[in-house]
């Protein structure tokens, strides 16, 4: 038992209740009694981990199969990291504090490119050769889905099997097929390959891959018969009907977002297009009020959370959401429970809204516009105006806020010096309407934080084919716009790390060559790279170094269009021909209308059978 | 609004010893919300139910007798309020009863543990470690606190052993310590000197408050 181990270095680290399980609502079975054990890791602290839905979700439908158990898994931070591997306590699942190594399936969550150390770190914390192929058949299934897994390629050499897509469906059939070619002794690899059968799975060792001269690919070809040229994500068609957990469990530490979460709708009718969560998510798929609200109550009662966020990629979007509020607050006023609506988009910002917002205490407000001229924010169909920027703010501040947060992007394609004074002008124009209105606060200052990250190109984005601008260029960029403000006393401004933002986009964009960067990185000590604290361009930048290989080849490079992408053997429903059509309106400032005006022939409905809405 | 100020008896053990005083105060709040008791919430402009502690843990102690005061705006029949917190309570956290408070918090003075030490040790080595420390007239340390910083101060006169009790690889101190607002001594300050004077290096120790007393010599309750 490693519990006692456990248990004595807990006083030795930071929040140690982080190690230890115990949690309410936490399942716990009879290992002897189950037949398939899935150790569920979130290649991030617990505090992150323990915040994200997607985990919560399959946690909960997993467990609640007789034969199944799911426990979880995170990354330990490094005070406990270095007892573990001091004390040869290897990486164990919260609920029976057993290893890992002895499980069925080790499956990670992968939700951002700077966790890819992590999850190699977690291998070998868990005493498992970080390879695919230096691991042997009494060693457990790697499998990894999540949103970064639309290009799995740079992860290709340590993961078994990709799930591609929403896993509430496939990841249940996977584990038992799992189940029944266990009890029939069957080897891992015809387990693998009968799993690449499923609609969803992708097994990376059943394809080769061959390179041209200038290093791009020249083609991908499966090597497997049960290998499929193309595979296909999984969706699920009916929200109302798919499961959803009746109870979270409730950690003991505080973590990033602590409180119910109810997931109201997937995808976006949006379409910007350098966001990929826009259109891997596709179809726009919502859940009914009457849904909403007795998962709400359900949750709430559960959990005896004081906060129920309504959660997706843009909820002011839910086609009820005026009724839905309605009903919900009569739920929550009476329970004393806050009510927290993220991603709302500025042009639904209103009075009635705001005065929900007020309800739970926020200390400012945060808008993004994205780009400072209309320019720009019609080559990246934001399709927001300045009239709506400023007569949100007006709201705003007629409703007692006096601090708005702007988030921006630099280096967005067909940028230039006009645009990022523009970002300038725009904060001006804020000031300058508050000091006008006579509605603003009284005696009050007014604060405008202007957040600028740099534009990553991602895959599935009409943008994919895009160059990420250079780090001396950004740098040029965020002093001008610096030297282009002068309110400096109104107005400060911040920027990501550029340094971050390169890994991200060779990281998103890159090919299976990226394996052995990835792997000599982590060698010399990256990991939790998403963490500035602990982020080590320097050793990241050996890395490409000693693998003699070129970041700019894969972060500044335009891709002419007919270039064969790492990732275009898999299917996201979002054609090509839509990504290159929306490019072109790109580059000519042309708009694209939102999926409930017009429908822009994405290619999801031709994969639904159908139209997203109505007859379109 | 009307209420009452009740007071609830609970142990603290196994994996919940890693709960901090913080989170103990979350978790609380969120186990007496899922109760449904008609707990009585703080007015204002963010409602929050309101809890006292009237005596911090230490991380790591488990304990067979803490104090949490809340307030209730309807009568409660104690043993079924302890019946229905207990149905919501997280692994480790128990009610053992539910009753009126009797004291207040300053009225605190001391507390008692029971404290098993696991080492290699021999047994004697042990008994000599004690009683040498029951010995001595002065044992100096450097003890925290909030006002004064760190400051050098004498707890010989604050250890009362009560009992102990030396074996094979497991020994027992049963201990009084001053404990509440004037002076608190931690059982882990002891198990230091412990270690410092015996001159063993434990492999485990664990310790459990097993009482809560006042000032006066009375039990707190």
């Amino acid at each position: 038992m490693l519990k006692e181990q456990i248990e004595s270095l807990l006083l030795k680290v930071k929040n140690p209740s982080r190690y230890i399980g115990g949690e309410l609502n936490s399942v716990v079975k009879d290992k002897d009694k189950v037949d398939v054990r899935f150790a569920f890791c979130f290649p991030d602290s617990y505090d992150v981990g323990m915040s994200h839905l997607g985990m919560k979700i399959l946690y909960s439908l997993k467990n609640k199969i007789d034969n199944f158990w799911c426990e979880r898994v995170f990354a330990p931070w490094e005070d406990m990291e270095a007892l573990m591997r001091e004390n040869n306590i290897p990486l164990y699942a919260l609920e029976s504090l057993d290893p890992i190594r002895e499980f069925d399936f080790i499956g990670f969550t992968i939700q951002y490119e700077l966790c890819y150390t992590n999850i190699l770190n977690m291998l070998d914390l868990a005493g498992l050769p970080v390879r695919s192929k230096d691991r042997t058949e009494d060693m457990p299934v790697i499998v990894a889905g999540g949103p970064c897994v639309c290009n799995p390629e740079p992860l290709a050499d340590f993961i078994d099997i990709f799930i591609l897509g929403e896993g509430e469906e496939v990841n249940i059939e996977l584990m038992e097929l799992y189940a029944d070619m266990k009890k029939q002794h069957r080897s891992r690899s015809e387990f693998l390959s009968a799993a690449a059968d499923i609609e969803g799975i992708y097994v990376p060792a059943f394809y080769d891959v061959l390179y041209n001269a200038d290093g791009t690919i020249r083609s991908v070809t499966p090597n497997n018969v049960h290998a499929k040229p193309v595979i296909k994500k999984r969706i699920i068609k009916d929200l109302d009907k798919i499961y959803y957990p009746e109870s979270f469990v409730v950690p003991y530490c505080e973590i990033v977002h602590d409180r119910a979460v109810v997931e109201v709708l997937r995808g976006c009718i949006r379409g910007c297009r350098f966001c990929q969560a826009g259109f891997i998510y596709r179809p726009f798929r919502e859940k009914s009020s009457e849904t909403i609200c007795s998962q709400t109550r359900s949750l709430c009662e559960s959990t005896g959370y004081e906060e129920v966020s309504l959660s997706s990629l843009s909820t002011s979007d839910l086609s009820s959401i005026d009724e839905t509020l309605t009903q919900l607050s009569e739920y929550t006023d009476k329970e004393k429970i806050n009510l927290s609506l993220p991603s709302m988009r500025i042009d639904r910002f209103s009075n009635e809204l705001m005065e929900r917002l007020k309800a739970i205490r926020k200390s400012g407000l945060t808008f993004a516009p994205e780009a400072g001229t209309q320019r720009l924010r019609d080559v990246i169909n934001k399709n927001i105006t300045e009239e709506e920027i400023l007569r949100a703010c007006k709201i705003a501040f007629k409703g007692g806020y006096t601090a708005v947060k702007l988030y921006f992007m630099l280096g967005l394609p067909t940028e230039t010096d006009s645009d990022i004074i523009g970002i300038a002008e725009l904060a001006e124009k804020i000031i300058d309407m508050y000091y006008q209105d006579p509605d603003r606060p009284k005696g009050r200052h007014v604060q405008i934080s202007i957040s600028c990250a740099t534009f990553v190109p991602k895959p599935f984005t009409p943008f994919e084919f895009e160059p990420q601008a250079s780090f001396e260029e950004i740098t040029r960029r965020q002093k001008l716009l610096l030297d282009s403000i002068h309110s400096k006393k109104r107005v400060n401004v911040s920027w990501h790390n550029y340094k971050v933002s390169i890994l991200e986009a060779i990281l998103a964009k890159g090919d299976r060559r990226l394996g052995d960067v990835i792997y000599e990185a982590w060698r010399s000590g990256c990991k939790f790279d998403g963490w500035n604290e602990y982020y080590r361009y320097d050793l990241w930048v050996k890395a490409f170094e000693k693998t003699h290989t070129d970041m700019d080849f894969y972060a500044h490079r335009k891709a002419p269009y007919d270039e064969i992408m790492p990732w275009q053997h898999l299917d996201y429903y979002i054609s090509k021909k839509f990504l290159i059509r929306e490019h072109k309106k790109a580059m000519n400032g042309e708009v694209t209308l939102n999926c409930r005006e017009k429908c822009s022939a994405c290619g999801v409905s031709k994969e639904i059978g159908g139209a997203c809405f109505g007859k379109n | 609004m009307e209420k009452t100020d009740v007071r609830a008896v609970f142990e603290k053990k196994g994996r919940a010893v890693f709960i901090s005083h913080l989170d103990l105060f979350r978790t609380m709040q969120r186990a007496l919300k899922r109760s449904k008791l008609p707990v009585w919430y703080s007015q204002g402009f963010n409602p929050h139910i309101y809890l006292n502690f009237p005596l911090a843990l230490s991380l790591g102690v488990s304990s067979s007798t803490e104090f949490m005061d809340f307030s209730v705006t309807e009568r409660i029949d104690p043993e079924k309020a302890s019946a229905d917190l207990n149905k919501v309570m997280p692994d480790g956290l128990r009610i053992l009863r539910i009753a009126e408070p009797v004291f207040r918090n300053q009225d605190i003075g001391f507390a008692e543990y029971k404290m098993i030490f696991e080492s290699s040790a021999a047994p004697e080595k042990m008994i000599a470690g004690i009683e040498k420390m029951l010995s001595m007239e002065a044992i100096e340390i450097d003890k925290r606190s909030k006002s004064k910083g760190t400051v050098r101060m004498d707890i010989r006169p604050y250890i009362n052993i009560l009992g102990y009790e030396a074996s094979e690889g497991r020994s027992s101190v049963e201990l009084r310590l001053p404990a509440g607002g004037t002076l608190n001594i931690n059982s882990n300050v002891f198990a230091d000197v412990l270690a410092d004077i015996s001159g063993i290096e434990f492999d485990h120790i664990y310790a459990e408050r097993t009482k809560i007393m006042c000032k006066s010599g009375e039990m707190f309750m």
